[in-house]
């Protein structure tokens, strides 16, 4: 298993910062991509932000009222190594499946 | 062909002489440890390759053992990563730099082209540059826009570069070692939708690490193809000895330059091809291989040489890269219009 660390993002707008709120998962829970992981509040709104991926969340940083830098840790995600990092999916080899028949005379000359 | 005595006799003599299974990131993982243990002159650096270990983990690990001068992270600037390797170059390093993806060499083609691949010819042989440029190549992870490119056909029309791309993790291992100890820039091409399927390597022995390889042997038709088409045209080979066509499967592995040879022994025997790339059709490198096939195997071919590629568009994200690149069922087809072709 490989660890991957999620630091504040850039919220946009020129921000720098940001206080949490509340968190909406802790160490311990599996999450998936899209899942609210914690609602932050910046100076110019409250927001709720997403997780990036989907993983087991092992540590979040920041107790409600702490004030996060964009760019410091937030929450660091344990992935399996074959994921973690990458961009995309890993594809699966499933077994071929084809829709096309070969006919052919095949005059050996 | 140039010799490729120093990675085998090295990799021979480096390690026990059996096989263990490892995924392709592991392997080229494997190899960069080894290249840097080996060589004080190798530098490996890249975005995220130092302390992260590299978005796909090929790095994982290296700035830890061998330090961050010699494993290191790179601002977000291609042009600078390959500037610099020119420098390194110039200064009696061996780089072993990375793009992250393949569509992030755009921005550093002025250093590949009009630097990397000519300062050894300018500099009348004074200054070589013995760069691997790895580059996560070609499409199937489902990734957004410059993820997914295969840009074989632009480096392999530059004079100056060598360009390789292994399919396996025995051949990555092995390729990859062979690569970094040639004093020519050569442009690594590893498949990056096969980074994590296992395979047997044999790090004892390499085998022969230039030119091509025939990975199945068949007397009807020969599929040529690279990365990771191989896997891909191994699978239809398999489902097209279903209906009594015996298709050899050819892995070019070198794209610059391509092993001629071997596709006039392979074609002059079954004397009918088809080239699978991923890559656009127009100016694709399956119109270089149709060229050097038909200019050997002109007169016993049973049909023109067909190519099977991807389409003359801009790469498509997400799901609709199964409709890009070539499948089983186009694959088949382009097989089946070989077979059916009759002349006059």
């Amino acid at each position: 298993m490989a660890e991957i660390s999620f630091p504040l993002p850039d919220l946009g707008e020129g921000l720098i910062e940001a206080t949490v709120l509340d968190w909406l998962v802790s160490p311990g829970d599996q999450v998936e991509r899209n899942q609210p992981l914690v609602e932050l509040e910046t100076s110019k709104s409250a927001l709720e932000l997403p997780s990036p991926q989907a993983g087991k969340v092992i540590r979040i940083h920041g107790a409600p009222g702490e004030t996060i830098n964009v760019g410091e840790p937030l929450v660091v995600f344990e992935v399996p190594d074959n994921t973690a990092g990458i961009v995309g999916t890993v594809p699966k080899d499933d077994a071929p499946k084809r829709r096309v028949r070969l006919s052919a005379v095949l005059d050996e000359d | 062909m140039y010799e490729s005595t120093t990675a085998t006799l090295e990799a021979r003599a480096a390690t026990e002489n059996q096989s263990v299974k490892l995924s392709m990131q592991q392997a080229l993982n494997r190899a960069l440890d080894e290249i840097l243990s080996n060589d004080p002159k190798t530098v490996v650096f890249g975005e995220d390759c130092g302390r992260l270990g590299g978005v796909f983990r090929i790095t994982d690990g290296l700035q830890a053992k061998h330090g961050e001068p010699r494993v290191f992270d790179t601002p977000l600037a291609e042009s600078g990563i390959l500037g610099m390797s020119v420098g390194l170059a110039m200064a009696g390093f061996h780089p072993i730099p990375e793009v992250q993806f393949d569509g992030f060499a755009y921005p550093a083609i002025n250093q590949i082209v009009c630097q990397i691949a000519r300062m050894n010819y300018r500099s009348r042989g004074t200054l070589p540059m013995p760069i691997t440029l790895r580059v996560p190549s070609f499409g199937g992870i489902r990734a957004p826009e410059h993820h997914g490119e295969s840009l074989e056909a632009l480096f392999a029309h530059v004079p100056g570069l060598k360009v390789v791309s292994p399919s396996d993790p025995h051949d990555a291992y092995h390729l990859l070692k062979h690569a970094a100890s040639r004093p020519d820039p050569v442009i690594f091409m590893e498949p990056k939708s096969r980074y994590w399927q296992k395979g047997d390597v044999d790090a004892a022995d390499g085998g022969t690490l230039t030119g091509a390889r025939v990975v199945r042997p068949g007397r009807h038709l020969t599929l040529v193809a690279w990365g990771a088409m191989v896997a891909r045209c191994l699978q239809v080979a398999e489902l097209a000895a279903e209906d009594g066509i015996d298709v050899e499967v050819l892995d070019l592995r070198w794209l610059k330059p391509i092993d001629a040879e071997a596709l006039a022994t392979s074609v002059g025997k079954t004397r009918r091809a088809v080239v699978v790339h991923e890559a656009p059709l127009t100016s694709g490198l399956g119109a270089e291989v149709a060229q050097l096939i038909t200019q050997s195997c002109f007169d016993t071919l049973k049909a023109p040489v067909d190519r099977v590629t991807g389409f003359d568009v801009p790469y498509p994200s997400g799901d609709l890269e199964d409709e890009y690149i070539p499948n089983i069922d186009r694959i088949l087809l382009g097989i089946q219009r070989v077979l059916e072709y009759r002349r006059g």
